[in-house]
């Protein structure tokens, strides 16, 4: 029979173990990153009275989207993103994919540059990559959370996903990279604090992005193109086939391992 | 004979320069997108040398029977600081390990008391109970100079063998990891 007393002394010596257990853990304890891209994310939205910088992004976007520019004075709400003229939502979750009107498999940001060569009548070198970014971040707010579905079947999106495979693992460069040696090997791992993933564990799966420690939005090109620099690699043009190629690879693999985008524009490091 | 021999080589260059094209190992329609996709990105991904190209062959797993003509000749092209000294200036080695755009050894090590790590490497935290012992200085030295020669296809760069680092920075590298006077020894690892 247990007294009051053992009772109370039972209970004392819980607690103390418990506490000791939560001590020792903490002075252990290892970064999470995602815990703490989740910090970051708590304290912008405190301090901007709720709007996230993506946000914003996005907003810009939607302005540059319906709003009459160029010489032919149009909007981009005709743009046919895959599902159809002006429809967006769930769009960017099948994208990279072939398009029969530019012969070409085309990703959300060079599809956003046919838009404004084909509708608006720019030329290609007016097109800047700041609007491009924000009409990205517009567009792919529309498929916030939702699964992806990149499955390449037309030929021309084989090819492609076949490149990125190829150059996700050639080794190259004076720093003998390829993308597999860091992703595929140390998947899980952290470089630095960022976190380490591979394409099944849903990689790509965020952007476009809000970087908080570049304090710039970036796009799945941007981001790619961030990698090879880090590497001591020139990266490829922007809208060049590697940079649409790498796209389809991830963005494919990250479909067959079932994973959503996050909120999109995503909040990372 | 001298005819001979002059054809021999010209036959051999012949075949060199004839072998070019396919020696990219992608096919010639991926090797064309490629190439269109800005020259500089096309060179640094098309140029491949023969051990970077055996490791993607492999997936970064070289089978038994070439890892040992691997890991020989990676270890014959080791070369060594001219006074010969493994072990230089901990102080300017500590600044090759620390920054990004040179040694960037803390982004997968763990042990710097200077920057927050990775841990994708294993960790060097107090790297130098190991002692100064000549075999312990060869080996740190060599690790740094070229992975290669013990871990094949690893991701650490080759930094010396690829020119990335002089023979007489390495050292200084494995001054900053062995020297009992260093930070790297005398300092905690910071944790975050």
């Amino acid at each position: 029979m247990l007294t009051k007393r053992k009772l109370h002394a039972l209970f004392w010596v819980a607690l103390l173990i418990l506490g000791l257990g939560v001590a020792l853990t903490q002075g252990d304890e290892e970064i999470d990153p995602y815990k703490e891209a989740e910090r970051q994310r708590e304290l912008f939205r405190q301090t901007s009275g709720g709007i996230l910088p993506g946000e914003l992004y996005a907003a810009e976007g939607e302005e540059l989207f319906t709003r009459k520019r160029g010489p032919k004075n149009a909007s981009l709400e005709a743009c046919d993103f895959g599902l159809g003229p002006g429809k967006l939502e769930g769009a960017y979750t099948r994208m990279p994919r072939y398009f029969a009107d530019t012969r070409k498999v085309e990703d959300l940001e060079s599809r956003v540059v046919s838009c404004m060569v084909r509708l608006q009548g720019f030329k290609p070198e007016e097109v800047g990559r700041d609007e491009v970014k924000a009409l990205v971040a517009y567009v792919a707010s529309k498929s916030s959370e939702m699964p992806l579905q990149v499955v390449p079947k037309h030929p021309n999106e084989i090819t492609l996903y076949n490149l990125g495979k190829e150059l996700w693992y050639r080794r190259a460069g004076s720093r003998d990279m390829n993308c597999s040696i860091c992703h595929d090997t140390y998947a899980g791992g952290r470089v630095r604090l960022s976190p380490v993933r591979s394409p099944r564990q849903g990689l790509s799966n965020e952007w476009p992005a809000y970087r908080f420690e570049a304090d710039k939005l970036y796009t799945l090109e941007d981001r790619i193109a961030f990698c090879y620099e880090s590497v001591g690699v020139h990266p490829p043009d922007f809208y060049s086939e590697p940079m649409i190629a790498l796209s389809v690879y991830m963005l494919t693999e990250a479909t067959k391992g079932k994973h959503k985008f996050t909120e999109l524009p995503g909040f990372t490091r | 004979m001298r005819r001979i021999h002059l054809l021999a080589t010209l036959a051999l260059l012949l075949g060199v320069a004839g072998g070019q094209p396919g020696r990219t190992g992608l096919s010639e329609d991926l090797a064309k997108l490629v190439r269109g996709s800005g020259s500089s990105y096309g060179e640094a991904i098309l140029k491949q040398t023969p051990d970077q190209a055996l490791c993607t062959a492999h997936k970064n797993r070289l089978p038994a029977d070439v890892v040992g003509q691997f890991i020989q000749e990676q270890r014959s092209a080791i070369k060594y600081p001219k006074d010969g000294r493994l072990m230089g200036d901990w102080k300017q080695g500590e600044a090759v390990f620390n920054t990004l755009a040179r040694g960037n050894c803390f982004s997968c090590h763990f042990g710097s008391p200077l920057n927050v790590s990775g841990n994708v490497g294993p960790s060097l935290e107090k790297y130098g109970q190991r002692g100064t012992s000549e075999a312990v200085q060869r080996y740190t030295y060599e690790v740094i100079y070229n992975p290669w020669a013990y871990f094949p296809c690893t991701v650490m760069y080759r930094f010396g063998h690829n020119g990335l680092l002089t023979p007489e920075e390495v050292a200084h590298v494995v001054a900053y990891l062995l020297d009992p006077a260093s930070d790297f020894n005398t300092k905690p690892a910071l944790r975050r």
